[in-house]
């Protein structure tokens, strides 16, 4: 077999592992968010016998999953923008300012990410109980979304700080560009790709994130992932939980598109040498 | 008065001096060259002109008043980065336009001045496109429109021609000098080209390692070069060590070299017994008189011939417009007294 085959064999192999992988799971999510309580979906059978929305139906109406949505798209989104707000003034001076130790700062922000996520939300949320923050749920939750998510928006705005040409602001201030001036004419292109990556994965961070939401949250606060958690409890109903983890991936999916379009296109005209 | 003073400027970062005891005056209207290798302070110095480093000691003073602490976006000067430094999302138009909105001039006024500009810059048929989508030479072009359209006190050039092919090189050059002249502007120019210098300049300012070196036309710049390093940079230079023999007829100086014995007119008689002294290889005839000097290399460069001669104890370049000879031939050269000078520094 020559090499190129080779290539192309593995390339084949390696796009229906992803398929299979990313197939199977969703399809299975799929069909079981559509089997019909009349008729249970047994084992022997290779598709559910009777299939109807009458699951999401009875989720929409009958759960809290009305709430949970608008729970979980309004933290989100405010997650997202405190993150990006308590990250960017680090990022500036980690992108910009020379200082001694600057490395070590960068890989120390990194470092919260090699904790498993659930040891951060014990002894985050014991924490937020002693500073007395837990009074406010909601508030309590977006804090600890907005900080759990720092590494990440501090890498991602510290290299799109490290983007920021200076001669470019210095042209703007030879212009006699004020310093809001020099902000949109000089930072602000080449930060936008890195603002909008930072906004989409803090977004989806928060809606995923469970186990401070639980901590925090309960049992006045339900986002869809304490929602589903509980679907997946003592009342555990496969087909309940299915339309569940399908209303919780689906704008994630969505989402992670946007953030591939933005990444690829980062803004063509930036990149060329001159200019 | 004069446009922009520059009294006792010195520049250190941190320890390291990049910038010493520098004094000079431009008059308004002139087009004055820094010149001077990799890393000998040209940029430090355009930018301390332009505000946007402070200096570690001295004034620069614009048109009589002290600007020293006056920071860069409130400077009467225009800076044209070597990198161009276009803003890339933004068109031609915009970019011309951008310093004149910072400064609020009502719209009228902005399209007359970018289009005047832009006419005078052959950049009309480009006003709506974006800076990736230019030429160099266009990129080069709007860059200094960008500076033009502020009608500047000072207009400052660092390196802008570094990154064109040659024959553009010639043609901006050109164009950069017409316009300076037309609008009246003070211009400093940074090269490390020596040929772009001479071509351009009003007065050179020969800068080596931080400090001023030799200021002056081009012309006695490159006669009358004062410094052994002056005569070595501009241009092909035979430099020698030699002792003052005597005065041969009034104002005609013996000096004898590794390479033979010169004689110079001088005005006045030299300073002590050794000297430094130089002469350029397209001065020397190739006679029946004269040294006697054996080639040892002979490069034929198209309208001028390089021979690289040793006579004596000493080895020198001769240019010779027409010449037949070779590698090994024996020749007799001749430089003429009043073509030798000798340098300030000790030998
Ligand atoms: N910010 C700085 N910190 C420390 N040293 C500096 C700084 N800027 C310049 N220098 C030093 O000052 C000296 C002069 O630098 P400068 O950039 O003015 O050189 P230049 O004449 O413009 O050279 P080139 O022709 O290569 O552009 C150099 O030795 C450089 O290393
Ligand atoms: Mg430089």
């Amino acid at each position: 077999m020559t090499r190129e085959q080779l290539n192309k064999a593995l390339l084949i192999l390696l796009l229906v592992i992803c398929t299979i992988w990313l197939v199977i799971p969703f399809g299975m999510a799929i069909l079981w968010s559509l089997v019909d309580p009349s008729e249970p979906w047994t084992a022997d059978r290779l598709l559910p016998p009777a299939m109807s929305f009458w699951r999401w139906r009875d989720m929409w109406e009958n759960s809290s999953l009305q709430v949970a949505m608008a729970t979980s798209y309004t933290l989100a989104p405010l997650a997202a923008l405190l993150s990006l707000a308590l990250a960017t003034p680090t990022a500036y001076a980690l992108g910009r300012i020379a200082f001694p130790g600057r490395e070590l700062a960068k890989l120390l922000c990194l470092l919260p990410l090699v904790v498993p996520g659930f040891v951060t939300a014990i002894f985050f949320t014991s924490l937020l109980f002693q500073l007395g923050l837990h009074t406010w749920r909601f508030g309590a939750i977006l804090f600890a979304h907005a900080v759990l998510a720092l590494p990440y928006a501090i890498r991602i705005m510290t290299v799109s700080f490290e983007q920021v040409r200076q001669d470019h602001i210095d042209a703007a201030r030879d212009l006699g560009a004020t310093p809001l001036a020099r902000f949109r004419v000089a930072f602000l292109p080449a930060l936008r790709p890195g603002i909008f990556a930072t906004l989409l994965i803090v977004f989806i961070q928060s809606i995923e994130e469970f186990a401070i939401a639980f901590i925090l949250g309960s049992p006045d606060v339900v986002t869809i992932p304490t929602l589903l958690f509980s679907a997946l409890g003592q009342d555990y109903v496969r087909p309940n939980a299915a339309v569940l983890s399908l209303i919780l991936v689906v704008p994630n999916v969505i989402l992670m598109l946007i953030l591939e379009r933005l990444l690829k296109s980062a803004n063509p005209t930036l990149a060329s040498g001159k200019g | 008065m004069t446009a922009i003073r520059i009294q006792g400027l010195t520049k250190t970062f941190d320890g390291f001096t990049a910038l010493s005891d520098i004094d000079l005056d431009v008059a308004p209207g002139e087009f004055v060259t820094l010149l001077g290798p990799s890393g000998c302070g040209k940029t430090t110095l355009l930018k301390v002109i332009s505000g946007f480093l402070e200096p570690t000691e001295g004034k620069i003073f614009i048109e009589g008043s002290d600007v020293t602490a006056i920071p860069p976006e409130r400077r009467d000067t225009a800076l044209c980065f070597q990198s161009y430094a276009l803003f890339p999302h933004l068109t031609v138009r915009q970019n011309l336009e951008f310093g004149l909105r910072q400064k609020k001039l009502p719209r009228s006024d902005r399209d007359e001045r970018v289009k005047d500009v832009s006419q005078k810059l052959d950049l009309a048929a480009q006003m709506d496109k974006l800076p990736n989508q230019l030429s160099g030479g266009q990129q080069q072009r709007v860059s200094l429109g960008r500076a033009l359209v502020m009608r500047p006190k000072v207009i400052l050039f660092d390196e802008p021609l570094s990154n064109l092919d040659a024959k553009l090189r010639d043609q901006v050059r050109i164009e950069i000098r017409r316009i300076q002249r037309d609008y009246g502007l003070t211009a400093i120019y940074v090269t490390h080209d020596q040929s772009e210098a001479l071509a351009m300049s009003d007065r050179v300012v020969l800068l080596n390692s931080g400090r001023i070196e030799q200021v002056d036309t081009p012309e006695t710049l490159y006669h009358r070069p004062r410094t052994r390093f002056a005569a070595d940079f501009i241009g092909n230079s035979n430099v020698f060590t030699g002792q003052v023999l005597g005065e041969d007829s009034p104002g005609r100086w013996n000096i004898e070299t590794p390479a033979g014995i010169f004689t110079c007119a001088l005005e006045d008689a030299p300073h002590g017994k050794e000297v430094a002294l130089c002469w350029r290889p397209e001065h020397a005839v190739i006679g029946e008189t004269g040294i006697e000097a054996r080639v040892l290399n002979r490069a034929f460069q198209g309208h001028f011939t390089d021979l690289a001669c040793a006579a004596g104890n000493g080895e020198f370049r001769v240019q010779a417009l027409e010449t037949t000879a070779r590698e090994g031939d024996v020749i007799r050269i001749h430089v003429p007294p009043d073509r030798i000078r000798l340098l300030e520094d000790r030998p």
